[in-house]
């Protein structure tokens, strides 16, 4: 008998704003939080819009201490890193685990066992600021040109020392683990998109084999820097409709343009259905079940019968131990890149069979843009909070549906919930996929 | 009921050699395998020699050498290291149900574009010493391979791998710095036992051997930058005059599946997955918790797991860098959790001619862990020559050992906090 798994703690931190009832709200409200890129000079990017996530303190609503060590190491953490802090801390505060408060001046006594909480983190390959080697580049030229050995005899003295670790995709669970003293298993999942389901599905397995009591899984990513905005414009992923931004990201709509570059961090707080009974913990869903899939076309490719993404919603929906048709709806990925939301369109409609025609199947990159690792568990996040009012949101500019999508795409108005078990998927493009089963409490 | 998890295969690259019986026996010869550094000219860096994998030819692993052009050092080494794996295992195409299948990989990123991403960051640096992201990506445009530069992502070399051998199941790329193999396969362990998966391929690949990799662990003084013209002697895991572990290269890939499963098709197995065990500092950016909390405690649920008493353990493969901190924090916290028998239990660093594989260093470890056990035989700790009293175990120095070997335990201690602990086993029916 599998233990039973439930979400008890929910932080979002995404370009809707901060904590995952403004997420909720704006998917609620069809707002869109694209707009032009003013994190950086974009103007040569053939894309210049995101939904950036604007005015976040990491250092917010925290106990004393833990806001003075993210004060100081704030210079050390990339936007990706200061994301996952923030999406953390909201995840659990809002869990109520008696960690301690703002009002605090010092950490509470350990009233958990703190071995006993963990953390997995969906992150990804984080660029270095330009800033960070301007001064070293410049040290490093040798007759007017860039020199490996004047980097080294004169630009690597110029670089400061912790430069590694403001990067490094494990760093994000390194932080948080040390500001909620998680000392339980640790672990980050670079896996791109799917990192954050994925991160999901570990953090449900490490529960269910008794590796932990709580777990935090997250997934944390900015996609907006000038290195990965301009690579995911050299291989033709984003939208160039720069001119109305609002309207750019169009999941599964015949006119769609391209993906949009997004970031946030959502982070849960999941344990086992009976120690969250014990502590009288508030229950937002129970994980029934999730799996993963991946493609085998290639590293830039989308399976045209959306193998991967097929496989991942069976091994979820087996796992939860229900049937298609029992399905209240489905949190897509709908990246709005066209090959990639034909290939998830064939496969969630080989995974859903005759219930495809039935099953609403709702998308919210309109409101968010792409926050990569984050992705999938800000649609988890998202259903969580919208679906309770037995209504799903409609795909926010999805105005003329892809006909050839075959499923029942919710398009203008919502639809009705029919019951409380949704399906959430994401996708890698050349890679990995990830799906869960959730029933909302 | 969980299901027996053995090894039926193994597929290695490494500084030492270009199959697992080549690195296996310079291992144990005591050769090294550090450099020179001859990736990219670091002549003027601090550190200016490395333990590199020798040159081979992609086309004698992979069906098409045209598909890995552009990926990076280290998907290269999975895609070798894999390739041998699932020939040793026996595993042929069509001998394993794809979305049964699964990949778990502590993996690295790929090899950056640093001439582009530097001369485009000079070419848009202005008089305030500030880069406009406009002029960089003006050269950037230009400059760029797309493609090259989406194989940075560290998921690559799985992705690579699925769909070299058509594997459609759930995989993973975990990086949790130098634990990350290590923990890889503790989790593929897991996917086996529970009975959602078949077969899982698992490892480590990486190769920081890069300018800003070099530069990255020189900032932190992580590395060591002495010994220059013999550079054999630079990583001394143990000895009192460590100065910091020599960066690495490689990947070692392994195939895991359920006893039963082996059984069934005759499998030749090659050791017992037995325990994992995985834990955090939660304490310092930068430093190790100093009373081995964090790997003592990875150590205790590994052996746990297994349902061994630490008397029962005949070799550690310790994680042992080599700089100064670890090397005297996981004696400290061996002896934590082995007692009296800490002295007992022969504990070495293969890191001191290997060098350190990072994302690939637990695979490769775990490695030479199965190896100890077919050959009844210890790796040395090599360059072990003052003793430093804080450092006051068993390193098997200098020499390989004939021993008795049945049960392994191998740690891996990331920068950065995550510690993992696997015990492995001679496989008893």
């Amino acid at each position: 008998m599998n233990r039973r798994i439930v979400i008890t703690g929910l932080g979002a931190v995404t370009p809707a704003g901060i904590g995952a009832p403004a997420l909720a709200a704006a998917v609620r409200e069809g707002r869109s939080a694209i707009g032009p890129i003013t994190r950086f000079d974009a103007s040569v990017h053939p894309s210049r819009i995101a939904g950036e996530v604007r005015e976040f303190d990491p250092a917010d609503g925290v106990r004393k201490d833990q806001s003075r060590y993210i004060k100081k190491m704030a210079k050390v953490m990339a936007v990706d890193i200061q994301l996952a802090v923030a999406g953390t801390n909201l995840a659990v505060l809002d869990s109520r685990l008696p960690l301690g408060d703002a009002k605090a001046s010092e950490p509470v006594l350990p009233t958990i066992d703190h071995t006993r909480l963990g953390m997995i983190f969906g992150t990804s390959f984080i660029p270095t600021e330009l800033d960070d080697l301007a001064g070293p580049v410049r040290a490093s030229h040798v007759d007017g040109r860039f020199s490996l050995k004047g980097w080294g005899s004169h630009g690597i003295p110029q670089m400061f020392p912790l430069w590694l670790l403001k990067y490094l995709p494990n760093m994000h669970a390194c932080h948080t683990g040390i500001l909620w003293d998680a000392q339980g298993p640790s672990n980050s999942l670079t896996t791109s998109d799917a990192g954050g389901l994925l991160a999901l599905d570990e953090a449900v397995r490490i529960l269910r084999r008794g590796g932990a009591d709580w777990m935090l899984a997250g997934g944390a990513e900015s996609r907006i820097n000038p290195v990965l905005v301009l690579r995911y414009c050299l291989v033709h992923r984003l939208s160039t409709a720069n001119d109305r931004p609002a309207a750019a990201c169009r999941p599964f709509d015949l006119d769609r343009t391209g993906q949009v570059s997004g970031e946030g961090a959502v982070v849960l707080l999941v344990e086992g259905a009976d120690v969250a009974e014990k502590r009288g913990a508030r229950v937002y869903a129970e994980v029934l079940g999730t799996g993963a899939g991946t493609t085998t076309a290639g590293i830039n490719a989308c399976d045209a019968d959306g193998r991967a993404v097929a496989t991942a919603a069976r091994r979820a929906i087996a796992a939860a131990g229900i049937h298609p048709s029992d399905l209240g709806a489905v949190v897509a990925h709908g990246t709005a890149f066209a090959p990639q939301d034909k290939s998830e369109a064939a496969g969630l409609r080989a995974a859903l069979g005759p219930a495809a025609g039935t099953v609403p199947v709702t998308a919210i990159k309109g409101v968010t843009g792409n926050m990569g690792a984050a992705s999938g568990l800000a649609e988890l996040a998202a259903a969580i909070l919208l679906l309770c009012d037995g209504q799903v949101p409609p795909i926010l500019n999805c105005a003329r549906p892809d006909p050839e999508a075959g499923l029942a795409l919710v398009v203008g108005k919502p639809a009705a919930l029919k019951s409380k078990v949704v399906l959430v998927t994401s996708n890698a493009i050349g890679g990995q996929a990830a799906a869960a089963v959730v029933r909302l409490i | 009921m969980r299901r027996r998890v053995v090894i039926t295969g193994m597929g290695s690259v490494t500084p030492l050699g270009l199959t697992v019986e080549e690195t296996w026996q310079n291992l144990l010869a005591g050769k090294s395998g550090i450099r020179p550094n001859r990736i990219f000219d670091a002549e003027t860096f601090p550190t200016t020699y490395a333990a590199q994998v020798p040159d081979f030819d992609i086309a004698r692993y992979v069906k098409n050498p045209a598909d890995y052009a552009r990926c990076g050092r280290n998907v290269r080494f999975a895609a070798a290291a894999a390739k041998m794996a699932v020939q040793d295992a026996g595993l042929a195409a069509g001998g394993f149900d794809p979305v049964r299948t699964g990949i778990y990989l502590g993996s690295g990123e790929g090899t950056l574009d640093f001439f582009t991403l530097c001369e485009s960051i000079a070419y848009g640096t202005g008089e305030d010493g500030k880069v406009s992201a406009a002029k960089f990506a003006e050269m950037g445009t230009q400059r760029y391979d797309g493609l090259r530069e989406l194989e940075q992502e560290p998921n690559m070399a799985a992705n690579h791998l699925a769909a070299e051998f058509g594997i459609a199941g759930p995989t993973y790329s975990c990086l949790t710095a130098c634990a990350a193999s290590t923990q890889a396969i503790g989790e593929a362990m897991d996917l086996l036992r529970t009975g959602e998966l078949d077969v899982v391929m698992a490892g480590g690949t990486h190769s920081m051997i890069h300018p800003l990799g070099v530069t990255g662990f020189n900032l932190l003084t992580a590395i060591a930058t002495e010994h220059k013209d013999e550079p054999w002697r630079a990583s001394r895991p143990f000895d009192k005059n460590r100065t910091g572990f020599v960066l690495g290269e490689g990947s070692t890939i392994m195939i895991l599946e359920p006893l039963e499963r082996a059984k069934a098709r005759g499998a030749r197995i090659w050791a017992e997955m037995t325990g994992f065990g995985s834990s955090a500092d939660a304490y310092r950016m930068t430093d190790i918790h100093p009373e081995g909390r964090g790997p003592a405690a990875a150590m205790r649920l590994a052996l746990a797991d297994a349902g061994v008493r630490p008397e029962e353990i005949d070799y550690i493969s310790a994680h042992g860098t080599g700089t100064a901190e670890n090397d005297k924090v996981e004696t400290l916290s061996a002896k934590l959790v082995f007692g009296p028998h800490a002295y007992k239990a022969p504990m070495s660093s293969v890191k001191s001619t290997l060098g350190h594989l990072i994302a690939a260093a637990g695979a490769t470890e775990l490695m030479t862990c199965i190896m100890a056990i077919r050959d009844q035989i210890l790796p040395p700790t090599m360059n072990l020559e003052t003793p430093d009293p804080e450092c006051d175990l068993d390193y098997v120095p200098n020499a390989a050992r004939k021993a008795k070997v049945e049960v392994c335990l191998s740690n891996s201690f990331g920068f950065g906090g995550q510690n993992d602990s696997l015990v492995v086993r001679r496989f008893v029916p």
